[in-house]
């Protein structure tokens, strides 16, 4: 996929094209690190900020998840959410060993790690928005709209999807590590430069759609509103 | 004493034994059921109490009637836990059988809360806003200090 800025240039091996947008990997980086933080904040009583982050995290899934539907063609949820029978071909292919070429993009089975990975945490911040602690005095910004119990249920749930993420996280490690180690096919190189090196076998890759300006600006706008409004309990 | 007769006293006695267990069994959950329900009213006036005080301008009819409650639960606590009605029952509760090892721990630690309790009371009918937020820090860390030693962590 190449960036209409940087057309493709021959690398030694093969050819370098552009396969993460800047967005997408500054969200996947800052969702890290907002992430790790919640949870020290969260483990050393800093409940304050652990709101804080945790509704910084509600800006950046939404933002992504508006940067699905209007970001470059490589983000995009259509691009790399694909059907039952194409992830059971490519997982055969990679059990087997069958796929050697390093693709661009999601594969079809790490579209819907991406999917899993921001569907927990979408739900894992919407029940956070609603937990109360036991003591009644801890609470997320929305807890006042629902009952103690309700609270509690939530904060509950906020548990258990806080491990569910936690594995789902951990086997995106693995899978990492399995392309790194097995398939000799890097995958945290591109995330951070947003460019990977490809096989000219691969074939000339098709010029791809790229997410407008405008687009980034008003998924920005709107994503941090709904997260700083959210954050106010949707008050004033 | 006939055959007969000894296994009807063995019978009648088995049958009292399996009564008498069932009753303390019965008892056990009543004691646990009601000490959940005593710490959720506590919870939700908590609750009721730290939304008023989080807002910019609480509303303090509201912070004292909450605080009211708590203050009116807080000094029974001890009466909630009963020798016998901890994790040896194999009843679903979180109550640490630490409560019932260290009962001096223990006591010290609800009587803190009573205390802070108490006088968040007085401190809320006095209507100083910045003095009632802070005694609730006060009560707030009595509640976390006993829950960090004798109540089991959610999961």
């Amino acid at each position: 996929m190449t960036d209409g800025s940087a057309p493709p240039q021959p690398g030694r091996r093969g050819l370098i094209v552009k396969v993460w947008d800047a967005p997408t990997r500054w969200v996947h980086g800052l969702i890290i690190v907002l992430t790790a933080l919640a949870w020290w904040t969260e483990s050393h009583d800093q409940m304050d900020w652990h709101i804080r982050i945790g509704c910084a995290l509600l800006g950046l899934v939404l933002f992504r998840l508006a940067w699905g539907v209007f970001g470059d063609a490589n983000a995009r949820f259509a691009s790399f959410v694909r059907g039952p029978r194409t992830v059971l071909r490519y997982a055969i292919k990679l059990a087997t060993g069958a796929e050697a070429e390093a693709g661009v993009g999601h594969n079809p089975m790490g579209g819907w790690s991406v999917v899993a990975l921001l569907g927990v945490m979408a739900a894992e911040i919407g029940f956070g928005l609603f937990c109360v602690d036991v003591d009644g005095l801890e609470s997320g910004p929305l807890a006042d709209r629902v009952s103690f119990q309700a609270g509690r249920a939530a904060a509950h749930w906020h548990t258990v999807l806080f491990n569910v993420l936690l594995a789902l996280i951990a086997l995106h490690l693995c899978a990492i590590a399995f392309y790194g180690i097995v398939r000799r096919d890097n995958l945290i190189g591109p995330m951070l430069t947003g460019r990977k090196r490809v096989a000219t076998s691969a074939g000339e890759p098709q010029p791809a759609r790229r997410g407008s300006a405008v687009a980034l600006g008003l998924s920005a706008a709107v994503a941090a509103g709904l997260a700083l409004w959210a954050a106010y309990g949707f008050r004033a | 004493m006939g055959r007969g007769r000894r296994s009807a006293i063995f019978a009648a006695t088995a049958l009292v034994v399996v009564v008498a267990a069932s009753a303390a069994a019965a008892d056990v959950l009543g004691v646990i059921q009601a000490r959940q329900g005593h710490f959720k009213e506590i919870g939700k006036a908590a609750k009721a109490m730290s939304e008023q005080l989080k807002s910019p301008t609480p509303a303090l009819p509201g912070v004292q009637a909450s605080v009211k409650q708590i203050d009116a639960l807080a000094p029974q606590l001890l009466t909630w836990f009963p020798a016998g009605s901890g994790l040896p029952t194999g009843l679903k509760t979180q109550a640490k059988a630490e409560i019932w090892t260290k009962p001096d721990e223990f006591k010290r630690d609800a009587s803190a809360f009573a205390d802070a309790a108490h006088k968040l009371d007085l401190v809320a009918a006095g209507g100083d806003l910045a003095a009632i937020r802070a005694q609730a820090q006060v009560l707030g860390q009595t509640c976390k200090t006993c829950h960090e030693a004798f109540r089991q962590r959610d999961d």
